[in-house]
């Protein structure tokens, strides 16, 4: 994938050119193109005026953040308490059976991405999946390959 | 407009109120995280499509209501039409329109959707009956799931900002904090710190500015309590803060969001803007010399940075490591000036003491632990959601009385309260009182409030590796013990958890344990191992059955169990088109069997076949 | 000053010092590995710890990172019991497992009578011990190069995509501080090598020994305001220059008296 590093710094003129917004700076990237594209951090870091292994750093320190680009349907499948023992793995081995990647991965076509995340507050109706932000309680595992190709 | 004096906000709460009760019926639509998952934004928009075209006497658009999570989110999506508290849960967009002609036109009701207790039987008209709420009492939660978070208007006719109004008139900063102090609120972010003696030290700090913070962060897994706080009643928060800013003397202030929770960041800024713009937050707040704004700090996935210095330097634009030093973060916090961090919960408790008072606030409760805790009721348990009770209620009436105990009927096997710096309570700890105290001394702790509770097929080891691993991925990594010793521990739960470990393993990590504990610099480390301790002070039975047996009790190692058909199949096939490892064969309407070589027990037969017809050995 | 006892001495220290000071002071032993005296403290090996108390605590003690502990009036200091030889030891033996080729761990590590990791060694283990020195030297620097990144058990101390950090210049203060010699580099010819990139060293106009990079030379004769033909020799020459300009200053004063 290529990305115009203009829109990268488009994004980060538009944000406060201050130290303390680092991460919101590194967030308002990450909104627009789902990632950080790797320009993003050296762009960052001249703008802030401050050093690259200081950004890169808060990268790879926060879990939202991705290096890597991701797919176009981001699934998530929460692996907080509630959902680890009402059966969240099950869901994630139907999820690799049913479209082929495990947590973390993308598909070769860049279709899909599955992330696992630490609870997602909706602990009652567990387990959860988010495909695109739309939250699914009481998943069936038998359910969960359709659920994240049809949303 | 801009709200520039006291008596203005009382002439507006006035008008609002008027104009509210032109409103007769009102239709109350859950859009909390549990109904929503179950599709209630959709209903929403099918109330509003179809009211928009019909005309009803006393009913219109403006009659439907959107909330937050109203508690009892095991039945939703929730629609409760008020003033009668009619309670209809499980709606689907399709009974929309039944509620509409039937109930808002005609005033019948449709007993499907009503509520039917399962252990009863009774059949239930009006919300506040069911015993799920009967016995709650709500503090903190008072707003939630009753008004829109989005309008102002609905917090004001509800009470709000008039706690604001009373300091400023009547009371000097120092009375506040008398007031917070005497009324025993200790803080509900997990440790149970006295918030008026938190307040009293940064109000007298010398060094300025001083900073208010509330942390959103809610890291513990399993535990949605804040979240349903900054989603459904924004603006207490806000009140909260501010009230602690005139208190300890602060202009500025942050509220920490964690990422997962976009809707809470939503709702958060469209309070902050409106506070704003009537003149509650800003320069001169209601015409007074009070000076106080707010901005909202995002996370970014890092369960440590609930962690309070973490937290700070994570609003500082830094890495959410933690920093070891000897002074408190309310001498030195954030930019290294005086700051008060308190919880979501804690700062949605302070309009109403500041109202109703320190006394009344400390009658409710127990002596040490005063008040009400909110709590968010998740696992194997019927009704699932968001509770508040009075400090001091028996573990037992959370579980059974408004849990109405445990799904299936099954047996109770643990509860877990406090996240991963929690622990695990067995079935004779069910009579416990629940305050600060009380969990600390038995092993596990209050935390911020999540309680996800355990069946007898739940094991215990993997409870325990799964908090291990949680911790090992949430160890910021800078010093030694929590991030090589967190990680050997759950290398070692995991070697028990396969069937490998032995007597010495578990007296290795029993050993690391203390390690851990007294060597960690901040509190993820130190108490990183509770859930490994509790479970095996109170489950050791189980962990020896992994070791010495090579058997998992509860049927969940994967390493130690075998699947099989028995009799009972009826050949559905269902089992069969799940199996991702080709482990079954049968045919339609025959008994299956399963292939326990090729099988890699992941349990999506178990979990799909509807007569129980596959047993765990 | 503020009195306090250590091990059952009592002793004077002067405010806001850190306790380890006083200790090392009176000569006790105390393992440490992250403390530095050119850097901030920031406690992460934990070695250090001792147990504190005081008089009206009730017999109830803390343990608390020496380095990091400010000196307080009152306070009763214990450097050594079964508790902290505990901490101390499991802390070795968790390194061990994690670095088991570092001399330097595996010597302090025997110190403790640990000969093997209770806990399986990582073959393919590093010897960075985590204890950052190398990062807090390159910030004193004003560089801060290299960072801390990912965390967790996956941290590990590098440039930005683990890549030839833009900002290093080469001036090896974190190779010479590194308690462990994790951070590797190497001079051939002209050039200098660390954390993967490469740099051009200065000739000493006068003897054409190497000394420098020129990114240092740089960096520096900008944040000193040297003059920029500072480094072109090297201190041995320079200072070989110097004497002999004193000598003729010398020569020339004594002339002129006569
Ligand atoms: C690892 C760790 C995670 C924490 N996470 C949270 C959290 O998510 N929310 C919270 O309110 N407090 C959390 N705390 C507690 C805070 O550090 C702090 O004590 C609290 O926010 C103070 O507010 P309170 O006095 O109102 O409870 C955490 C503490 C630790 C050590
Ligand atoms: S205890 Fe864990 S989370 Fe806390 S500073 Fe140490 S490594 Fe980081
Ligand atoms: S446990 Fe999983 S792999 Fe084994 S038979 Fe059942 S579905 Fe197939
Ligand atoms: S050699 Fe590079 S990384 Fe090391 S201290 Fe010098 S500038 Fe920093
Ligand atoms: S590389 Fe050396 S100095 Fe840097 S953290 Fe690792 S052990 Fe410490
Ligand atoms: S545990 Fe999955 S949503 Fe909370
Ligand atoms: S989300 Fe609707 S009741 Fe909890
Ligand atoms: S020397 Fe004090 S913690 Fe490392």
């Amino acid at each position: 994938m290529i990305i115009d590093s203009n829109k990268i710094q488009k994004v980060i003129d538009d944000s406060p050119q201050d130290k303390k917004q680092l991460i919101m700076i590194l967030q308002n990237i990450q909104q627009e193109f789902h990632y950080l594209p790797k320009e993003s951090i050296g762009l960052v870091s001249e703008y802030l005026g401050m050093p690259q292994s200081t950004v890169y750093s808060a990268a790879t320190f926060y879990k939202s953040f991705s290096l890597v680009p991701r797919g176009e349907n981001i699934i998530k499948v929460c692996k907080g308490t509630a959902c680890h023992i009402k059966g969240a793995d099950l869901i994630i081995d139907q999820l690799d059976a049913g479209i082929g990647i495990k947590p973390g991965q993308t598909t070769k076509d860049m279709k899909y991405t599955i992330e696992v995340v630490n609870c997602v507050g909706a602990c009652a109706m567990a387990p959860v999946m988010i495909v695109n932000d739309k939250y699914f309680g009481e998943v069936k595992c038998n359910r969960a390959t359709k659920l994240a190709k049809t949303g | 407009m801009k709200i520039d004096s006291i008596t203005k906000l009382d002439k507006w709460r006035k008008e609002i109120l008027t104009k509210q009760k032109t409103i007769k019926t009102k239709v109350l639509i859950c859009l909390g995280p549990g109904c929503l998952a179950g599709g209630s934004d959709l209903i929403l928009k099918e109330f509003q499509t179809l009211l928009k075209k019909k005309k009803i006497k006393d009913i219109s658009v403006e009659s439907v209501k959107k909330t937050g999570c109203h508690g009892f989110c095991a039945r939703g999506p929730l629609v409760i039409i008020e003033p009668l508290g009619i309670f209809y849960s499980k709606v689907k967009k399709m009974h929309v329109k039944d509620i509409i002609e039937k109930t808002l036109q005609k005033g019948e009701i449709i007993e499907k959707l009503l509520y039917k207790d399962p252990n009863t039987e009774k059949i239930y008209k009006e919300w506040r009956k069911i015993p799920f709420y009967a016995r709650q009492q709500k503090i903190a939660l008072r707003n939630v799931g009753q008004i829109d978070p989005d309008e102002i208007t609905d917090y004001i006719a509800n009470g709000g900002y008039a706690a604001l109004a009373k300091i400023l008139k009547s009371m000097k900063p120092d009375d506040v904090i008398e007031q917070v102090s005497k009324s025993g609120l200790r803080g509900r972010g997990g440790a149970g710190f006295s918030t008026g003696r938190k307040w009293a030290t940064c109000a007298k700090a010398e060094e300025n500015p001083h900073y208010v913070l509330c942390n959103g962060d809610e890291g513990d897994p399993g535990a949605f309590m804040d979240r349903c706080i900054m989603e459904g009643d924004p603006h207490t928060v806000l009140e909260g803060m501010i009230i602690c800013a005139y208190a300890v003397g602060s202009q500025e202030g942050y509220i920490y969001v964690r990422e997962e929770y976009p809707l809470a960041v939503v709702n958060l800024q469209k309070a902050i803007d409106d506070a704003r713009k009537y003149g509650l937050l800003g320069d001169n707040i209601l015409g007074t010399d009070l000076c106080f704004d707010l901005k909202i700090s995002k996370g970014g996935g890092a369960f440590v940075c609930g962690e309070s210095s973490a937290l700070m330097r994570s609003v500082a634009g830094e890495i959410g490591e933690p920093r070891a030093k000897y002074v408190r973060s309310v001498l030195k916090g954030l930019h290294d000036k005086p700051t008060v961090l308190n919880n979501v919960e804690t700062f949605a408790n302070i309009p109403v003491i500041i109202e109703k008072g320190a006394d009344w606030f400390s009658a409710i409760g127990t002596k040490k632990s005063t008040g009400t805790k909110a709590f968010s009721l998740a696992g194997k348990i019927k009704n699932t959601g968001l509770i508040e009770v009075p400090m001091g209620i028996k573990l037992k009436e959370i579980i059974y009385d408004i849990g109405g105990g445990i799904n299936d009927n099954r047996e109770f096997k643990a509860v877990q309260t406090g996240g991963p710096s929690g622990g695990c309570l067995p079935a004779d700890k069910l009579d416990l009182e629940v305050d600060f105290d009380t969990l600390a001394d038995n092993g596990s702790m209050m935390g911020s409030g999540g309680m996800v509770v355990m069946d007898d097929r739940t094991c215990m080891v993997d409870v325990s590796r799964y908090f291990l691993n949680f911790l090992v991925e949430e160890s910021c990594g800078k010093c030694v013990p929590c991030r090589e010793g967190l990680f050997q521990l759950h290398k070692l739960n995991e070697k028990i958890c396969e069937g490998k470990g032995t007597e010495d393993d578990l007296k290795l990590m029993e050993n690391l344990s203390e390690t851990i504990i007294s060597g960690s610099l901040c509190g993820l480390g130190q108490s990183g191992p509770n859930p490994f301790l509790s479970t095996i002070m109170y489950f050791r039975d189980e962990y020896e059955a992994h070791v010495n047996k090579q058997e998992c009790p509860g049927g969940v190692c994967k390493n130690l169990i075998t699947y099989r058909i028995n009799d009972d199949c009826n050949g559905c096939m269902a089992c069969l088109s799940v199996c991702a490892a080709g482990a079954i064969k049968g045919k339609k309407k025959e008994q299956h069997i399963i292939d326990e070589v090729k099988c890699d027990r992941c349990g999506a037969c178990f979990a799909v076949c509807n007569i129980n017809a596959i047993d765990i050995i | 000053m503020v009195k306090l006892q250590i091990n059952g001495k009592t002793v004077e220290a002067r405010e806001g010092e850190m306790l380890l000071a006083v200790i090392q002071r009176m000569g006790i032993d105390v393992p440490t590995q992250c403390h530095h005296e050119a850097i901030e403290p920031t406690g992460n090996c934990r070695l250090c710890m001792v147990e504190i108390t005081k008089k009206n605590w009730d017999g109830w003690k803390k343990s608390v990172t020496s380095c990091l502990y400010p000196v307080e009036e009152g306070l009763i200091v214990e450097t050594h019991n079964d508790k902290l030889f505990e901490i101390r030891k499991t802390i070795l033996d968790l390194q061990l497992a994690r670095s088991p080729h570092s001399d330097y761990v595996t010597k302090m590590a025997a110190e403790y009578g640990l000969e093997k990791s209770s806990y399986p060694a990582e073959p393919q283990g590093d010897d960075c011990i985590m204890c950052y020195a190398c990062t807090r030297i390159c910030d004193v620097l004003g560089k801060s190069a290299i960072a801390p990144t990912m965390r967790g058990h996956e941290k590990i101390i590098a440039g930005p995509f683990g890549e030839a950090p833009p900002d290093c210049i080469g001036c090896l203060s974190c190779a010479h501080i590194c308690p462990t010699d994790h951070i590797k580099w190497n001079d051939k010819g002209n050039t200098r090598k660390i954390w993967d990139k490469k740099f051009k060293l200065i000739k000493c106009k006068k003897c054409g020994k190497k000394t420098i990079t020129r990114e240092f030379a740089d960096y520096l004769i900008e944040k000193r305001e040297l003059p920029s033909e500072y480094f072109d020799t090297c201190d041995v020459c320079k200072r070989k220059e110097t004497a002999e300009k004193m000598g003729e200053l010398v020569i020339k004063a004594r002339e002129a008296t006569i």
